[in-house]
């Protein structure tokens, strides 16, 4: 279910169901001071009165709805680090399990990511103890979404976007070949490695991944980003498309995922299962 | 010619990294190190590519100890242990502590803010020449290191050796 609140003072609303992207351009961790400005200090119009406590030498740069992110310089390298916001409304023993558990997986799913060579930030520390995670910081790096923001703003260089779609596309198949499953795929979720223009694409927020074989599971998988893709971006059913024929070309088992995303589509919400 | 680092998490404590290259007692500093009559964690440089990997292990120790969940018995043994990808801790010793014929050696010592730690006493332990860190790269063996850490022939396109080795040591026991 989607929060709607949101982040307060993000540039951008977010459609997706973890409003835990990170990525903004421009200078990160080493000045612990700017970024302050975005999202932390405003904070989500939830119960908390006061902000949150930073973490010893690490700015709060944004609060989703699972969790908070912060930035800064740890053991010399720029970090993102990602603590999970306790849900008071679970029961605590399940809290701790899901949180737990989002946790694992996304270490499992970054360590996954880089055996097969598929671009994810680098795992500095997982804290148990507080179930929160230190990755590494994409320095200037930019998210899909706010560079298609931007192209189409700027409303030259569209081309570059069927590109950009082609690189996706080429990544998800790699990464559903290796039977990973996202499991929140967005163009936030997604980052663009500077120099932005080599569209060197980085998969990030591996909270909700799983392991999974079945064209189902990598057909939702798609599912999902077709549907915050078209709701967050107009006019880019071309580029879509490019990505979606760029997995099929390049995914070893692309066939049965791409029937199966067919019909999920025909399953989605408001759709009539009428015969 | 060390180099210290603090831990941002651990604020009053800090890392400092000493490196001694022709060393010619290895198996007494070995030995010391083993009775725990050394302040520090003794590591074959061999298998460090960077000052970086043994902040890692430190930081993970260093965390472990404050939470009373150390899988080995000190805090220097636990650094030594947290380079290791694996849970084998007798395995870590072997591969990242020194062994007697060792001729060079990287030492770890971790300082609680207030107390003061003589380097300068366990230098005069090695008989051996104190180097800058930046002599590190020239006694790395690579491909040892690659072999240790299983690094895929696919992960050195996305990143460096020493992303792949920082992520093993910190998801190895991801449950």
């Amino acid at each position: 279910a989607m929060d709607v609140a949101g982040p307060a003072g993000s540039a951008v609303a977010e459609p997706g169901p973890a409003g835990s992207a990170v990525a903004e351009p421009g200078p990160a961790g080493a000045a612990m001071d700017e970024s302050g400005a975005e999202a932390g200090a405003a904070g989500p119009a939830v119960a908390e009165a006061a902000p949150p406590p930073p973490l010893p030498g690490l700015q709060l740069v944004h609060q989703g709805a699972e969790a908070r992110v912060y930035r800064g310089l740890f053991l010399g390298r720029p970090t993102v680090a990602k603590l999970r916001i306790p849900k008071r409304y679970r029961h605590p023993a399940l809290e701790e399990r899901l949180s737990r558990r989002r946790m694992a997986q996304e270490a499992r799913s970054l360590l996954r990511c880089r055996r097969t060579g598929i671009p994810a930030p680098v795992v500095y520390f997982v804290d148990y103890a507080t179930n929160s995670i230190y990755l590494e910081d994409i320095v200037g790096s930019v998210t899909v979404q706010d560079h298609i923001y931007s192209v189409q703003q700027s409303g030259n260089d569209t081309g570059s976007l069927l590109i950009l779609g082609e690189k996706m596309g080429e990544l998800l198949a790699r990464m559903h070949d290796e039977d990973l499953i996202h499991g929140d795929l967005t163009t936030s979720n997604i980052l663009l490695r500077p120099p932005i223009e080599k569209l060197d694409l980085v998969l990030i927020d591996f909270g909700l991944s799983s392991i999974s074989g079945l064209p189902e599971d990598k057909g939702v998988d798609l599912y999902v980003l077709e549907k915050a893709f078209l709701s967050t971006h107009p006019d880019t059913e071309t580029v879509f498309k490019v990505l979606l024929d760029t997995y099929a070309a390049k995914s070893k088992k692309s066939g049965p995922v791409i029937k199966r995303l067919n019909e999920v589509r025909l399953r989605g919400r408001k759709r009539s299962m009428i015969g | 010619m060390h180099r210290t680092h603090r831990l941002e998490l651990f604020p009053e404590r800090s890392v400092t990294l000493l490196l001694f290259n022709r060393v010619r007692n290895a198996a007494a500093l070995r030995k010391k190190a083993m009775e725990g009559s050394i302040e520090g964690a003794l590591i074959n440089p061999v298998m460090i590519v960077d000052p970086f990997q043994i902040l890692v292990a430190a930081n993970k120790a260093v965390h472990l100890h404050k939470i009373g969940k150390m899988k080995t018995r000190s805090l220097y043994a636990e650094i030594i242990f947290s380079l290791s990808p694996n849970n084998n801790i007798s395995d870590a010793f072997k591969k990242f502590g020194i062994s007697d014929s060792d001729t060079a050696v990287l030492i770890v010592v971790v300082v609680d803010g207030e107390k003061n730690i003589n380097l300068e006493d366990i230098a005069s332990q090695v008989e051996g020449q104190q180097v800058s860190l930046d002599e590190l790269p020239q006694l790395t063996d690579t491909d040892k290191v690659k072999k240790m850490y299983k690094v895929t022939p696919q992960e050195e396109k996305i990143g460096t050796l020493l992303d792949s080795i920082v992520c093993r040591m910190s998801t190895k026991d991801v449950l």
